[in-house]
């Protein structure tokens, strides 16, 4: 137990470092020097080097990357020139909303699989099934930035059902007091309900787009093992001691389909946790996803290079927690 | 069985569809998708225009066409490229083994734990923009699935009989790897391909999207996405939603082929069909 516990820790410290510093790299590598941003096109090389002095570009690439590691761990992320701020600042800024989305997009893409597997595989119903099958397909063939702009036509200019682009909450409303900085939870500590049903309006949208993908992945691979599990004995002897269908199913199949489902679920979790770039641009959303790329398009890397640490550690420590939770629901791999 | 047939022959047509869209789109719909015409800006779709015109007038179905022929291209190219460098990763990876095999692999990981646009958006604009590095950018981002795939392709093959077999009776080593090892992990190299074709097309798109890879007059189907992003909220909905039904229907299907061509290559995973 402690072997397998210990050679997961290092395996996953391994992906986060091999990560780093490939990005590292990588972002080194990139034509363009950073010092020269900094300073401008006109300066002397004198001033250049003294930048490149200042910033530690001089020293070989393995005391660069070991100096930014190190600082990293202890806050310290770099400072963005784009935006003029330290890149931590910058993240604790953008971070609550991008988290806030993709959980809520999460919870959409999770529900609608769980339930729409069930009844796709609800004794023999072809049109269902075929609704299903093709739900997924079209979830994962979209664009979601495109989807997003059909949401937005549809349910926002056409029918006015939910709010438009550009921000978290109508502006008559005063935002809760901070305290996780997950508006619609802070809106639920502080009481106002209004405030809370107002923030759950504007994700709807946003929150469908960026779980659409996720969902038609989620709902095809809960529905084959669905029917795998289903034509197990097991369950032919649970039907045969009298419980009817929807026990046995819920109770009893459900729970051995959800295996792969769990690890797939921890995957994308992760990924939805750090921020959709293509949905937050489209809904104008302030999250961590639409700052990356305005890093990436001004070539400002300390942010993308920050980014893809916090998305390293993010995937393995949610997989981390995934297989944890597999040991909850499946007693076979405690052992 | 009808079901599946159906699934494929449709799919089957909409992707000949669009191939006949790519090609053949300027000669019986010859207009040209970058003339300007500012006397029939954002017209609704009509018989004139079936997808109705642009901001400055321009023809989307023209555009649709032209963007057709460049998502397909790209996604062909990369797709190909792709699964000759991962192939290649992989066949040496799964052959030689031991430490070799261990320092790719344990590379091909770390650009799994990329966020995959996120790297394929540093590439592009490292490498300078345009369509040709969005291209390689979303190739090398799909390296490592065909890498790891037809390694393990490979550790599996070579354990078989028929290769003790051709061991046994003199084979050299090339002639093993060219007549015995490759040719049976071509099938897997196809279906992994048809499946990421959908991702190369999307990828491309997204980076459009955002304003790199395809620069803005050319109409590819993601820049169309976004220009049409303005208009949307203004009732102007169909520049930026046809592009979008045609991303859709080329993922879409080559992904239904690609699950049948699976089904077909591994008859015991029937039930996963979908």
């Amino acid at each position: 137990m402690v072997h397998s516990i210990l050679s997961r820790l290092s395996g996953s410290l391994a992906a986060i470092i091999g990560a780093s510093a490939i990005a590292f790299l990588f972002l080194r590598v990139l034509p363009g020097n950073p010092a020269r941003l900094i300073v401008g096109p006109l300066a002397s090389e004198e001033t250049l080097h003294a930048q490149m002095e200042r910033m530690g570009l001089h020293e070989p690439i393995y005391v660069q990357y070991w100096r930014y590691m190190r600082d990293f761990v202890t806050g310290d992320w770099g400072f963005s020139y784009g935006a003029g701020q330290p890149v931590l600042v910058q993240f604790q800024l953008r971070f609550p909303a991008s988290i806030e989305l993709g959980i809520y997009a999460f919870i959409f893409a999770f529900l609608a699989a769980v339930v729409l597997a069930l009844l796709a595989t609800y004794r023999h119903r072809p049109v269902m099934d075929a609704t299903v099958r093709m739900l997924s397909i079209f979830g994962m063939g979209m664009p979601p930035f495109w989807l997003a702009l059909i949401l937005l036509v549809v349910f926002h200019e056409a029918l006015g059902m939910f709010p438009g682009p550009g921000a978290q909450l109508s502006r008559a409303l005063t935002p809760p007091p901070e305290v996780t900085r997950l508006l619609t939870i802070d809106a639920l500590i502080a009481g106002e309900l209004r405030t809370f049903a107002n923030a759950f309006q504007h994700l709807v949208l946003p929150a469908i787009a960026l779980g659409m993908l996720p969902f038609g992945y989620l709902v095809r691979l809960l529905r084959a093992n669905l029917l795998d599990v289903r034509n197990e004995p097991f369950i032919l002897v649970v039907r045969s001691k009298g419980i009817g269908y929807w026990a046995a199913t819920v109770r009893h199949a459900l729970p051995n389909a959800f295996l792969p489902t769990l690890t797939a679920s921890g995957m994308i979790f992760a990924q939805l946790l750090g921020g959709s770039v293509l949905v937050e641009k489209v809904f104008n959303w302030p999250g961590i996803g639409s700052l990356v790329v305005d890093s990436i398009l001004r070539k400002d890397f300390a942010v993308v290079q920050a980014f893809i640490i916090v998305s390293a550690v993010l995937y393995v420590f949610i997989n981390g927690l995934v297989d944890l939770l597999y040991g909850i629901i499946d007693p076979r791999v405690r052992g | 069985m009808l079901r599946s047939n159906f699934d494929l022959s449709l799919s089957l047509f909409v992707l000949l569809l669009l191939a006949v869209l790519a090609l053949l789109g300027p000669v019986f719909w010859p207009v040209d998708p970058l003339a300007i015409s500012l006397r029939e800006t954002l017209q609704a779709p009509s018989l004139a225009h079936p997808m109705g015109t642009d901001h400055i007038g321009r023809d989307i179905f023209a555009r649709f066409n032209y963007g057709a022929k460049i998502s397909l291209t790209v996604g062909i190219v990369v797709v190909v490229t792709g699964a000759v460098v991962g192939g290649a990763i992989g066949l040496v990876s799964g052959i030689v083994g031991g430490l070799l095999d261990n320092a790719l692999m344990r590379f091909m990981d770390a650009i799994l734990a990329f966020p995959p646009l996120i790297l394929a958006m540093a590439v592009t604009v490292g490498l300078g923009g345009g369509l040709e590095t969005a291209a390689l950018g979303i190739m090398l981002t799909s390296v490592p699935y065909y890498a790891r795939l037809i390694r393990s392709d490979v550790i599996r093959i070579r354990r078989l009989p028929f290769v003790e077999a051709a061991v046994a009776s003199g084979a050299g080593i090339t002639r093993i790897i060219v007549r015995h090892i490759i040719p049976h992990t071509v099938s897997t190299l196809l279906v992994q391909a048809a499946a990421l074709f959908g991702y190369s097309v999307l990828a491309l798109a997204a980076l459009g999207f955002v304003g790199l890879g395809t620069q803005v007059p050319t109409p590819e189907w993601g820049v169309m996405i976004t220009e049409g992003l303005q208009y949307a909220l203004t009732g102007q909905w169909w520049i930026g939603v046809f592009p979008g039904f045609g991303l859709l229907a080329a993922v879409a299907a080559t992904s239904i082929l690609a699950d049948k061509a699976r089904d077909l290559l591994d008859p015991r995973g029937q039930y996963t069909q979908l």
